[in-house]
């Protein structure tokens, strides 16, 4: 299972394009998860992520509409498939065992 | 709402590296941040966000790969070489020109180059070559005047290696005399030089062994290393270490330690055989000869500095060194200086070899004049033939309009275009290069035997050669094909469908500059190639003040040949063939060194001054022919004390007529510098002058008649060394036989050599003969490839002119003013060039005279032939094609529209 293991800021970006719902491209999805997390960032990375992302066949995307102030350039929608759900499941879950699998004592610590 | 644009360098720079089909919506993206946040802070802030993000934004993935261009694929590769090949084969006879053009000029490249390079990398055999530095003594005194010498003194050699950190090893080499060298059991007379070094020698130098050890060869008294070519010639075979060897001049016999490889034919070191020195450390003269010997320059002396060592540090080191512990004269200055060792094959101009008897030859030394004069026209001839393949090719780009602008209606970019005018210009390229490789293997032995050197095409040590040249070759033909493909490429397509004309001034002028430039450089060859000719016919024909035909100069090689000379001479003066025999110590146009002396005036004034002296007997000047100006010859024993001087050193002398003049000769030349000639210092020889005879060259013509004293053979300044023997022309080799029974029936080991000495004259101008013999093929080759770039222009101006010329015939024009029509325009470049030749020509002409103390004059008949040669050539090329042209018939030409 290999394949469908998402990096931190994959996961990130993969729940936030799934919290956008339909109105996910470049600039939102920066700043959702500038405001939902509170940490910078950069276009570059987010690019190159959902451009990974995509290629793996998580996301996928399809050109919308323009506004007057992106001059003509359209937006890239993007949206969560099918596998790229069964990603996020599988992430989730080995969180779920993990964190069940944890000995209450060590949680006590602190 | 405002539109404030960011800055655009930004965004192009995104549109420069970004994949294209993620560009649009990343770019969008950007924008849309771009404007909220240029309203939130402003637009400074903004830019430079925007600039952060950009930046950012380069990084795998988003980068578009270098590949990624469209049309650049293995086929369009393949498609390039097809129609480059197809254009080439469909216009053949510019092809063939272009192809030929190039061949010759590479071929003369390699050639020449390959001598260069030879010359260029001598003595680069040895491993730490680059560290080795020959000692240079620069020894001056007030009436020497500066002598500069590569020797050194045998204590400097043995001291300096301890007193100087920065020396690693020091070695000693001498040259001492040339004696008999022979196989005990099987004694044939084999005359070698005597080469002594100590043991350090083999260490420092890396003489490749073929038998031996390299650490001990030298190291025991009586060892000795030969060459494989020597052991071959005494023993006829190379396996012969531990056999006993023996100089006819030592009591023991020397041990065979070591044999030597051949030395590479660019090699400075010419020894056959190398005696340790050690051999000499018992005898008592060569102790006292060497314990205090700091100053004198009996040795050649290497050393080896450590890495980074400065050589100037070290030679101050030496002087100061030398200064310390040795007791010059008053007035003497000593200095040292090192001389790398590859620089000693060309830049030793004014050094004299020193560590040698005088009767052994001075190493061959390069000519960095004619290094120089031949890489330039190596590379000229490359650049005419480049020049002329830009030329041929821009000037047939009209012609290729039509393709031009097709492909580019089609779609081919400027890029496409580029590349495919490239491709077809390095095929050009690579089929003359083949051409030309082959074509040079074929005439490197001839060339080889010309140049008395040996070449092999391919071997190891070429290879840098072999990069250096392909490089240059691939460059010159990138840019001669690159200059065109510019143009071709650049032309817009309308304009050329519509069948404009390149009516462009720009570069026509440039090849007509280019045109002017191939032929300046011609003619300058042309006027190299009548000028060196003639000086070396002058050379050879110049009467030299004595008789040098079938004159045979037999060398005297064993004692009794110099002590029972009187009957030798006369057994020799019975053969039918030989008219006259002399014996003297060197001979006019001597190839070894000629003693100086310093002489004055008994009892005159002034210091006594440079003289050159050669002993001889009475027959001396009948032999030679030399004529008696004044007074009389030798006649007998009684003239021991008599001498007879040449008209330049009476005019130094200041004697006129009343000879019977005394001279005094106090000091004498040893190597290069001057010791009393007797033990007591203040005695000097004191001959009387009884004649004074015409000037003659006795030295090359390189140099001014010098002050000459012909001394009676029984003098005590040198014995004599030869025999002059001139013979008739009938049966030559059987003379020879004859002559070699008599000297032969004197000491059964005389090894009978002999010379001729017109042929060693002419070895003092077999360099400039040489270069007359290359100048004159490569200026061929020149002009040659000049004349088919000329004759494709010309082929090519008809070709465009064809209707004007039709017209024209209509109209009454005769055949005469249409060939002066066609041919006039190319003629005024050609005046152009030689106009521009002459003062390069007449320039480096002289230069080159200047060399010679005795030359011709240039003068201006040179230069109208060399020009009217040039301009003949052009004509006759342009002429054909104008010829041909003017010949048609108008309706064959003008029927078509």
């Amino acid at each position: 299972m290999k394949k469908i293991q998402l990096g931190e800021f994959e996961e990130v970006v993969l729940l936030t394009v799934g919290v956008l719902h339909g109105n996910a491209y470049g600039v939102t999805i920066k700043y959702e998860i500038e405001k939902r997390l509170g940490r910078e960032v950069t276009i570059g990375a987010l690019q190159v992520t959902l451009r990974r992302l995509e290629s793996k066949g998580f996301l996928k995307s399809k050109q919308g509409d323009s506004t007057d102030s992106r001059r003509g350039r359209p937006k890239l929608f993007f949206e969560i498939t099918a596998y790229g759900k069964k990603a996020l499941d599988y992430s989730k879950e080995t969180r779920d065992e993990l964190w069940n699998a944890l000995p209450s004592l060590v949680l006590k610590l602190k | 709402m405002r539109k404030l644009a960011p800055p655009r360098f930004l965004l192009h720079l995104l549109k420069a590296f970004c994949k294209p089909e993620y560009h649009a919506d990343i770019e969008g993206d950007l924008l849309e941040i771009y404007e909220r946040r240029e309203a939130e802070m402003g637009r400074v802030r903004a830019n430079l966000r925007l600039f952060k993000d950009v930046i950012f934004l380069f990084r795998p993935g988003i980068i578009r790969s270098a590949s990624l261009q469209p049309l650049t694929s293995h086929d369009m590769i393949s498609n390039y070489l097809k129609m480059g090949w197809r254009s080439l084969w469909k216009n053949k006879l510019y092809s063939t020109l272009n192809v030929t053009g190039l061949t010759f000029g590479i071929v003369c490249f390699l050639l020449i180059g390959l001598y260069v390079y030879d010359e260029l990398t001598f003595d680069n055999h040895h491993l730490q070559g680059d560290r080795i530095y020959r000692v240079v003594s620069h020894e001056s005194s007030t009436n020497n005047g500066l002598t500069v010498v590569a020797g050194a003194g045998f204590m400097l050699a043995e001291e300096s290696r301890h007193a100087i950190p920065e020396v690693e090893m020091t070695t000693r080499m001498q040259r001492t005399g040339r004696a008999n060298l022979v196989d005990p059991e099987n004694p044939v007379n084999v005359q070698e030089t005597v080469t002594i070094a100590d043991e350090h020698f083999l260490q420092m130098f890396d003489f490749p062994f073929l038998e031996g050890d390299r650490a001990t060869a030298l190291n025991e008294p009586n060892s000795i290393v030969i060459t494989e070519d020597l052991a071959k010639r005494i023993f006829g075979r190379a396996d012969v270490l531990n056999k006993n060897l023996q100089f006819s001049y030592m009591r023991n016999p020397v041990k065979i330690t070591g044999i030597l490889k051949n030395h590479p034919p660019n090699s400075s070191f010419n020894f056959t055989s190398v005696l340790s020195e050690s051999t000499q450390y018992n005898e008592s003269w060569f102790k006292e000869g060497t314990q205090n010997d700091w100053a004198s320059t009996s040795f050649t002396v290497y050393t080896l500095l450590k890495p980074q060592a400065n050589p100037d540090t070290v030679a101050r080191k030496m002087t100061r060194l030398v200064l310390g512990h040795a007791a010059l004269e008053p007035g003497y200055t000593l200095m040292c200086s090192l001389q790398l060792l590859k620089d000693i094959h060309l830049f030793s101009e004014g050094i004299v070899d020193g560590g040698r008897n005088s009767n052994v030859d001075s190493i061959p030394q390069g000519n960095p004049l004619y290094i120089t004069i031949y890489s330039f026209t190596a590379i000229f001839v490359l650049l005419i033939a480049g020049v002329n393949y830009t030329n041929l090719t821009t000037a047939r780009a009209s012609s290729r309009i039509k393709e031009i602008g097709v492909r580019k209606t089609i779609g081919a970019v400027r890029g496409n275009l580029i590349r495919q005018f490239l491709v077809e210009s390095l095929i050009t390229i690579v089929l003359s290069f083949l051409i030309a490789v082959m074509l040079v293997n074929l005439l490197i032995p001839a060339f080889s035997d010309f140049v008395n050197k040996q070449f092999s095409l391919f071997s190891g040590a070429s290879l840098r050669f072999w990069a250096v040249a392909v490089v240059l070759i691939v460059f010159i033909g990138i840019v001669s094909g690159g200059y065109a493909a510019l143009l071709l490429s650049r032309f817009n397509p309308v304009a050329l469908l519509k069948g404009l004309k390149i009516g462009n001034a720009g570069d026509l002028s440039i090849r007509k500059v280019l045109v002017v430039f191939q032929f300046t450089l011609s003619t300058v060859m042309i006027i190299g190639t009548l000028v060196l000719p003639l000086q070396v016919r002058f050379l050879n024909n110049t009467n030299l003040g004595f008789d040098k035909s079938l004159m045979l100069v037999i060398d005297v090689n064993v004692g009794r040949a110099r002590s029972n000379f009187e009957w030798i001479k006369s057994e020799m003066a019975k053969v039918p063939a030989v008219q006259h025999v002399s014996v003297t110590s060197r001979v006019p146009g001597e190839w070894k060194t000629i003693r100086r002396v310093k002489a004055k005036r008994a009892g005159g004034a002034g210091e006594p001054q440079v003289a050159y002296v050669i002993g001889a007997d009475k027959d001396f000047l009948s032999t030679y022919n030399i004529q008696l100006l004044e007074g009389r010859n030798f006649q007998n024993e009684s003239d021991s004390s008599s001498i007879i001087i040449n008209e330049t050193a009476a005019k130094m002398l200041g004697i006129s007529t009343d000879y019977n003049q005394v001279i005094e000769i106090p000091v004498i030349a040893r190597n290069s510098y001057f010791v009393p000639l007797y033990d007591d210092v203040d005695a000097s020889f004191k001959p009387h002058v009884v004649g004074i005879v015409k000037d003659f060259h006795f030295q090359s013509l390189r140099e001014k008649i010098q002050p000459l004293f012909i001394a009676y053979n029984n003098n005590p300044i040198q014995v004599i060394d030869y025999y002059s023997v001139k013979i008739s022309s009938h049966n030559i080799t059987g003379t020879l036989a004859t002559l070699k029974a008599i000297m032969v029936a004197n000491d059964e080991r005389e090894p009978f050599e002999y010379h001729f000495l017109d042929d060693q004259l002419a070895l003092f101008y077999i360099e400039d003969q040489r270069s007359q013999t290359i100048l004159s093929w490569v200026a061929i080759a020149s002009v040659f490839i000049a004349c088919l770039g000329l004759f494709g222009l010309a082929t090519y101006a008809a070709e465009q002119r064809l209707k004007e010329i039709g017209m024209r015939k209509v109209l009454g024009a005769n055949v005469l003013s249409l060939l002066i029509l066609l041919s006039k325009d190319f003629l005024k470049l050609v005046c152009v060039a030689s106009c521009i030749a002459f003062p390069i020509g007449w320039w480096g002409a002289s230069r080159w005279l200047e060399e010679y103390a005795y030359h011709i004059k240039v003068s201006w008949w040179i230069f109208a032939l060399a020009g009217l040669t040039a301009i003949g050539i052009a004509l006759l090329t342009v002429s054909y094609q104008a010829i041909k042209t003017a010949l048609v018939s108008p309706i064959k030409i003008l029927k078509s529209e």
